[in-house]
């Protein structure tokens, strides 16, 4: 029994065929693509107005140069909140479970963000290892924990976002088989389990919603600093 | 000159038996069928109707000359029950799981849906009343700018009145001014002839008074004194006449 928690994280297949290229593509369709009309109906000016907003938002406090980030972290940001939320549904496979996808998208984009500092404006980017107001004696420690602390960035994205929503669905699986399970023995029991359980949902929401963001944000942060 | 050989080798294959109707869609020419449907057909305003967010209304009132207003419920409840009972649907703890997230995304769409829905509307609302605005202010100004020449060509035509009195102004005092002129003129023609009349009169008074003066002195002249001391008895000889005259009275 306890091994079955896990198979809702397991990669999807059918018949030895995987779909977890479908789990990733199918999330897209559910965005219509803008039309060339001036008015358009509410879906699409709802989503062209949360786009402008979060872009706006987001790249407020970049310069120029990072804004040409402006549709990958904006796309980022759809693809992560949608994988989330569609993961709440029952019987859904959510990919950003998987450690795999998350280190994928993390990785690669915070090794871009290091490598262009690195590539403009190498000063600046190793200035960044040593905050400013240190005293003297420190300088040599500090450099080294800035440093791991610079490696431990990629790491700590993909990580964050897999353990926040495993853990999240995990519960979710959790108090729903306690509820479900005692249902016939003990029906109050069962029933607060189940109003934890709701409440759990109403977290779990919250949660994919700004673990999301978060992930996108502190690329944005590092990317604010190397550009 | 292309256009012209793809449409030679279109008709040529199209007469070309076996493989013509295959071709015809490869060689069709291009832009003159409406295919592009250039003026953008209008999209409905509303979307379609929707019983209980899910289902099209279309569906029920497929059902209903069939089976009336309860037939696509029954249907649901049939179909509902036959997957429960028959374990193709199994309840285990994912249908808690989903029953909690649907009450939540059920609430969430109640509660906010409308207001979202408005949000929408209105980014809509003021695209078209930003250009309703422009549309209504270029049409204000032409609509004032067509009263404000209607204005001035009313005014032109006022402008013959002003003409006229300005006209008659001028007239008028161009005549008070010859007419002053004439009585200027008049007046000192007077005066002239006033004074040659003055001249003369006082000539005429001058020699009258000369000759009385001349009379007078040649009258005084020709008296001898003899003659003053008879005159003078006489007087004195009357005077005592009339007053013995009178002393008698």
């Amino acid at each position: 029994m306890a091994l079955s928690f896990f198979d809702q994280f397991m990669s999807p297949t059918y018949l030895g065929v995987p779909l977890v290229a479908l789990a990733l593509s199918l999330p897209w369709v559910l965005y219509p693509t803008p039309s060339s009309r001036w008015l358009n109906n509410r879906l699409l000016t709802l989503q062209g107005w949360f786009l402008n907003r979060f872009t706006q938002q987001l790249f407020l406090p970049l310069n120029v140069g990072g804004h040409k980030w402006a549709v990958l972290l904006a796309s980022l940001m759809v693809f992560l909140i949608t994988l989330n939320m569609l993961g709440l549904l029952p019987y859904t496979f959510t990919p950003t479970t998987q450690l795999s996808l998350n280190m994928g998208l993390a990785v690669p984009l915070w090794l871009a963000t290091v490598a262009i500092g690195m590539r403009n404006q190498p000063t600046a980017a190793l200035g960044h290892l040593l905050p400013e107001g240190t005293p003297t004696p420190l300088i040599p420690v500090l450099i080294i924990i800035e440093t791991i602390s610079l490696f431990i960035r990629p790491l700590a994205l993909g990580v964050r976002l897999t353990a926040n929503l495993t853990a999240g669905h995990l519960l979710i699986q959790l108090i729903a088989t306690a509820a479900f399970v005692l249902a016939p023995m003990m029906p109050a029991v069962a029933i607060s389990a189940a109003v934890v359980l709701f409440l759990l949902t109403l977290l779990e929401v919250a949660v994919a919603m700004i673990q999301a963001y978060v992930f996108v944000l502190l690329l944005s942060l590092y990317l604010q600093e190397n550009v | 000159m292309l256009s012209r050989l793809v449409l030679v080798s279109a008709s040529a294959l199209k007469s070309s038996r076996p493989l013509g109707a295959g071709l015809v869609q490869a060689s069709r020419s291009f832009n003159t069928s409406p295919q592009t449907l250039a003026p953008v057909p209008p999209l409905p305003e509303k979307g379609g109707k929707v019983r209980h967010g899910l289902i099209p209304e279309e569906f029920f009132q497929l059902l209903y000359p069939k089976t009336g207003v309860t037939g696509p419920y029954m249907l649901g409840t049939g179909l509902l029950l036959y997957l429960l009972s028959k374990e193709i649907y199994v309840i285990n703890h994912e249908t808690i799981a989903g029953a909690c997230i649907g009450i939540v995304i059920v609430y969430g769409i109640k509660k906010f849906g409308p207001s979202v829905a408005a949000f929408a509307d209105k980014l809509n609302e003021e695209k078209v009343a930003k250009a309703q605005e422009a549309k209504d202010l270029a049409l204000n100004n032409l609509t004032q700018a067509i009263e404000d020449e209607k204005k001035e060509q009313w005014r032109a035509e006022g402008r013959q009145m002003l003409f006229d009195a300005k006209r008659n102004n001028v007239n008028m005092l161009l005549e008070i001014n010859s007419r002053e002129r004439h009585h200027m003129v008049t007046n000192e023609v007077k005066k002239r002839l006033d004074y040659q009349i003055d001249l003369q009169n006082l000539h005429r008074r001058m020699q009258q008074e000369h000759m009385v003066n001349w009379v007078e002195k040649s009258v005084i002249g020709s008296i001898t004194p003899q003659q003053e001391k008879e005159s003078i008895a006489k007087c004195i000889s009357d005077l005592k006449k009339l007053a013995q005259a009178r002393a008698a009275v």
